[in-house]
């Protein structure tokens, strides 16, 4: 018993996925760098509070992080409904007594934390389409029935997030389910009619379903030179910055152009412009050669899963922060259009690490437990 | 490996599949953005960088005041006045039509005019630099302006200097003008001038003094590198520690003492302008002080050149530049003309130094003279008689100097021409100076092919046919004929002061050569003596009774000087004598006068050039002794009470 006992304990240890765990350190230590350097510019001495705050919610996250990991993903399955169920409420209720902020309602003010329903929308999601799928087999790939209630699951945090307005967001949640069903496999035509179908709704959704914001969003995007100093400004300067790097980069603390406020929102959507700006090629590409890793880590993991809800979950949460970092960068780099979505483990704020870490959290998770004994 | 308890074979086989697709996804995706950031950093980084570092730093430009130009007392000839200038910055417009619209009602610009001005600079300049749109704004216009400021901060108001000629459009020509630098002198000038730094938006002198002194008057703008934010707005820390760009104090120019005396420059253009000129005043006088200081330098028609200060129009310069009277040419040194009869002195000191004539030597002039099928008339048709060298000169006898002319040859009239600097430009770098010409055998051999004709050396002995010269050249010979053969460099700037009056250069007059003495190069040289017979003939022009400019002696002051009347064009024999003022005005002749005063112990040379005037009496000597008579109220009042006084009496 003895034995066994120092054998479970050992076995608990070698358990850990400790490469998986050391990315994200080392992630949200270039975070931690380049927050500092974000926030202690030159013209702003007021906001260095970010940074501390950010330690506060890393210190939070990492514990998240852990509890997650050493308990049995199963638990997950089972109140994967029941997250989702609260989730919607708080949805409903941020659009009842949110906070409005920059023109959006995206937070519920809980007193020590303002929460951003929106951020675990996708966890639930992800969760709840892992549940459906993994209950069910398709050995001739899904049918439009099969597509029903995982459609109407979809649906109903994509209208709410839709109407905050968040579009990122809510395309984020179709993101995430349309790489779940994609995974597990889908009828062709039905892949067919869809991507008909969303040819044929675009002309549709840009006149009656976006708003102005968001159509300006596009049409800078598209062509970002036509007004600089005005709605393409973001885009220009936060490519400049990028650029400006070169090689090696301007040196910590040195960027013209974030610590000059030339880059809106550095701290946030921005950051990884800071770190283009300062740190260069190198630090970009060391950057994104981690989150590489990372992505390619959770695949291993939701290969070795020990259950399909594991592989399922993990490829829901894995598309979830795939499409962060992908839209993210895309957008500093100019090659997306601006829309609000952070980076994930290195921009700042609360909702986005905690649901990131609570995310990479059930990955560890679905790792730690991949043995059935 | 993967197992699923609940999977069955085929299944796990998709799920494989599967993650192929995944993996290949995120690695394309990843790959994407790799080959961003290389295209980004690596490839224009180096552009992007450039930019970035314009982005954050605004160069805030301190003005640096263009040096004044004084006249030898001081008085303020060319002086800085403050002004307002309207500039759209492009960097900082967002709306640049509603902004246009906006000013059009305060400025009367035309909205697109101005839309159309900030986008060629934007393409020019790009958008950091501000675009003028109005100079000389008045106080209303400044006051209604600032208020706009609030709504359209690429609209700016900024103080400029404005260049101001006191003397408006006397001595323009002179003084010269300013513009804002183009793009293409920036890379001429900083070829040109090394150590001074020439930016767009400056202002340089592009005529006249303004440009030949154009590295002395012009400031070294100061500048100032403050960190702005996106908005353009200063932030809190300036010149912050991690860019370490240091603050370049502004350099006023310097200013310029003339030997111009404003009292005389008014009194020449004024003296321009008697009643008894003929038809309308083109022409240039230069008045010179025997040591070579120039007091005058009038050359009509001229223009303001306030004008060109606040941005000239393209109406007014091209009527500038197409007026045929050209009133942009400096006329006392860019324009050369034959001397005419003024020439003649020249020719008498070299036949008198070749001996081919005598003080006392008599010549007959029927009234012309025959060489060979030619034949050159005298300038009366009856003649003059028989006449020695001062009556030649005092009467103006072309046969004299038809003779003397041709004994000589035209290379001796060559030599001792040269002595007196005919025909070499005079080293005052104002304006683009023309040499002049004085011929030879070799020059029109190698300039026209063509071999020497005796019957051109008698036309160019009277000054006409190739001989050419300018204005200042001919008062540089006369003041040498004056100071008994010494050569005096004509010079305009006497001092280079600092803006706390420091002298930091001075001028002194400077001896080119003394006549009298053999040339280095030629050997020639003239004696004394000779110089001595051509100033009596040259008295005897206003003293004589039938001196040329009798008609315009001052009393009590003997003054010397010659008249010159040159044709523009050949006449037949039967024309030649016709009234000149009967005919169309461009065949009109030229009318010169040369002189200085007073006769003993001179001390002032003047050079009067009238185009079309008909004669050097009627064009030239009567503005002759306007000046003489103003030069001696201020500088020699006991003459000229002598002169007033004893015309008092007589009446």
């Amino acid at each position: 018993m003895q034995n066994y006992s120092s054998l479970q304990n050992s076995k608990r240890f070698s358990r850990f996925n400790f490469k998986f765990a050391f990315i994200i350190f080392a992630l949200l230590f270039i975070g931690l760098i380049n927050l500092f350097s974000a926030t202690h510019g030159v013209s702003l001495g007021h906001n260095t509070r970010l940074f501390w705050l950010q330690l506060i919610w890393m210190s939070a996250g990492w514990i998240l992080f852990l509890i997650v990991t050493f308990i049995d993903y199963d638990l997950f399955k089972r109140l994967a409904y029941a997250f989702y169920g609260f989730n919607i409420i708080a949805l409903i209720m941020v659009m009842l007594v949110g906070k409005t902020v920059l023109g959006a309602q995206r937070w519920l003010d809980l007193g020590f934390f303002r929460w951003q329903p929106s951020e675990t929308a996708k966890i639930s999601v992800a969760l709840v389409l892992a549940k459906i799928f993994s209950e069910k087999s398709y050995p001739n790939g899904m049918g439009v029935k099969d597509l029903l209630w995982p459609g109407v699951i979809t649906l109903i945090p994509f209208i709410l997030t839709v109407r905050q307005p968040d579009l990122g967001t809510s395309l984020l949640i179709i993101g995430i389910a349309v790489s779940m069903v994609l995974f597990i496999k889908v009828k062709w035509s039905i892949i067919i009619v869809l991507l008909l179908g969303g040819v044929l709704a675009t002309p549709l959704v840009w006149n009656f379903g976006l708003k102005k914001y968001q159509q300006d969003r596009v049409m800078i995007f598209l062509n970002p030179g036509r007004d600089p100093r005005g709605r393409g400004y973001n885009s220009i300067q936060s490519k400049v910055a990028v650029g400006s790097g070169r090689l090696l980069g301007k040196g910590f603390r040195k960027g013209t152009q974030s610590q000059l406020e030339f880059i809106p929102e550095r701290h946030s959507d921005f950051i990884y412009s800071v770190l283009s700006e300062e740190h260069g090629f190198i630090g970009s590409v060391f950057t994104l050669g981690l989150f590489c890793i990372l992505f390619f880590t959770s695949l291993r993991i939701s290969y070795e899963a020990r259950d399909k809800f594991g592989a399922l979950v993990t490829i829901g949460i894995l598309s979830f922060i795939f499409f962060h970092t992908f839209i993210n960068v895309g957008m500093v780099t100019g090659i997306l259009p601006i829309v609000g979505m952070p980076l994930p483990l290195l921009s700042y704020g609360g909702s986005s690490l905690l649901t990131v870490m609570l995310g990479l959290g059930i990955i560890s998770s679905v790792s730690y437990n991949k043995y059935l004994f | 490996m993967s197992q699923y308890v609940s999977n069955s074979q085929t299944e796990t086989k998709e799920f494989s599949r599967r993650y192929l697709f995944f993996y290949v996804v995120v690695t394309l995706a990843m790959g994407l953005l790799f080959a961003r950031l290389w295209h980004l950093q690596i490839i224009s980084g180096e552009e992007l960088k450039n930019f970035s570092d314009k982005n954050s730093l605004k160069k805030t430009t301190t003005a640096s005041p263009r040096g004044l130009i004084l006249d030898r007392e001081n008085r303020v000839i060319v002086d800085n006045l403050p002004g307002f200038m309207a500039t759209i910055s492009p960097q900082y417009t967002t709306n640049l039509q509603e902004l246009a619209e906006a000013i059009h009602p305060i400025i009367k610009l035309e909205p697109k005019d101005i839309v159309k001005k900030v986008n060629q600079s934007r393409r020019r300049n790009g958008p950091f630099l501000p675009v003028s749109i109005k100079k000389n704004l008045n106080m209303e216009e400044v006051f209604r302006l600032k208020r706009l400021r609030i709504d359209y901060p690429g609209l700016d108001i900024q103080e400029t200097i404005v260049r101001s000629y006191k003397l408006s459009e006397n001595g323009a020509q002179l003084f010269g003008f300013v513009r804002q630098i183009s793009k293409k002198e920036i890379k001429k000038f900083k070829k040109k001038h090394k150590n001074i730094l020439f930016e767009p938006g400056d202002i340089i002198g592009k005529a006249g003094i303004e440009l030949t002194w154009e590295t002395t008057l012009k400031g070294l703008n100061g500048a100032d590198f403050i960190e702005v934010d996106a908005k353009g707005r200063k932030t809190y820390k300036t010149n912050s520690k991690f860019l370490n760009i240091e603050p370049k104090p502004a350099i006023p120019g310097k200013s310029l003492v003339l030997t111009i005396d404003k009292d005389i420059q008014e009194a020449a253009l004024k003296a321009f302008s008697r009643d008894d000129y003929v038809g309308d005043r083109v022409g240039s006088i230069v008045v010179m002080k025997s040591n070579g200081e120039i007091l005058a330098w009038v050359s009509t028609p001229s223009y303001d050149a306030n004008n060109f200060s606040t941005g000239i129009s393209s109406k007014l310069w091209s009527q500038l530049v197409n007026d045929p009277k050209k009133p942009l040419v400096n006329k006392v040194v860019q324009d050369h003309y034959s001397p005419g009869s003024t020439f003649k002195p020249i020719v008498a000191l070299a036949a008198l130094q070749e001996k081919i004539v005598n003080p006392w030597t008599k010549v007959y002039s029927p009234g012309s003279y025959t060489l060979g099928r030619g034949t050159y008339h005298d300038s009366h048709r009856e003649g003059h008689g028989h006449i020695n060298i001062t009556e030649a000169i005092e009467r103006s006898s072309n046969v004299f100097f038809y003779k003397a002319g041709h004994t000589l040859g035209i290379d001796r009239i060559h030599r001792y021409a040269k002595l007196f600097d005919l025909g070499v430009k005079t080293d005052l770098n104002i304006g683009y100076e023309v040499s002049g010409l004085i011929p030879s055998k070799a020059w029109k051999k190698k300039a026209l092919g063509e071999i020497w004709t005796p019957g051109e050396t008698v036309v160019n002995a009277i000054g006409q046919g190739y001989v050419l010269t300018t204005a200042l050249q001919m008062a540089k010979a006369y003041n040498a004929i004056a100071q008994n053969g010494v050569v005096y460099q004509p010079f305009i700037v006497k001092k280079v002061i600092d803006q706390n009056d420091q002298v930091i250069s001075e001028f002194e007059p400077k001896i080119i050569r003394d006549i009298t003495v053999p040339d280095e190069e030629s050997g020639a040289y003239i004696k004394k003596e000779y110089f001595k017979t051509v100033q009596k003939g040259m008295k005897n022009v206003f003293q004589g009774d039938h001196g040329t400019a009798k008609w315009y002696k001052i009393k009590g002051v003997e003054m010397a000087g010659k008249t010159g009347t040159t044709q523009v064009r050949k006449f037949s024999s039967k024309n030649i004598y016709k009234k000149c003022k009967e005919r169309p005005y461009k065949f009109r002749h030229h009318g010169w006068f040369v002189g200085y005063a007073p006769y003993k112990n001179p001390e002032i040379t003047i050079a009067v050039l009238a185009e079309h005037s008909c004669s050097g009496a009627l064009g030239g000597a009567g503005t002759f002794k306007d000046i003489v008579n103003a030069y001696l109220k201020k500088y020699r009042p006991d003459l000229f009470a002598k002169s007033q006084g004893k015309k008092k009496g007589g009446t």
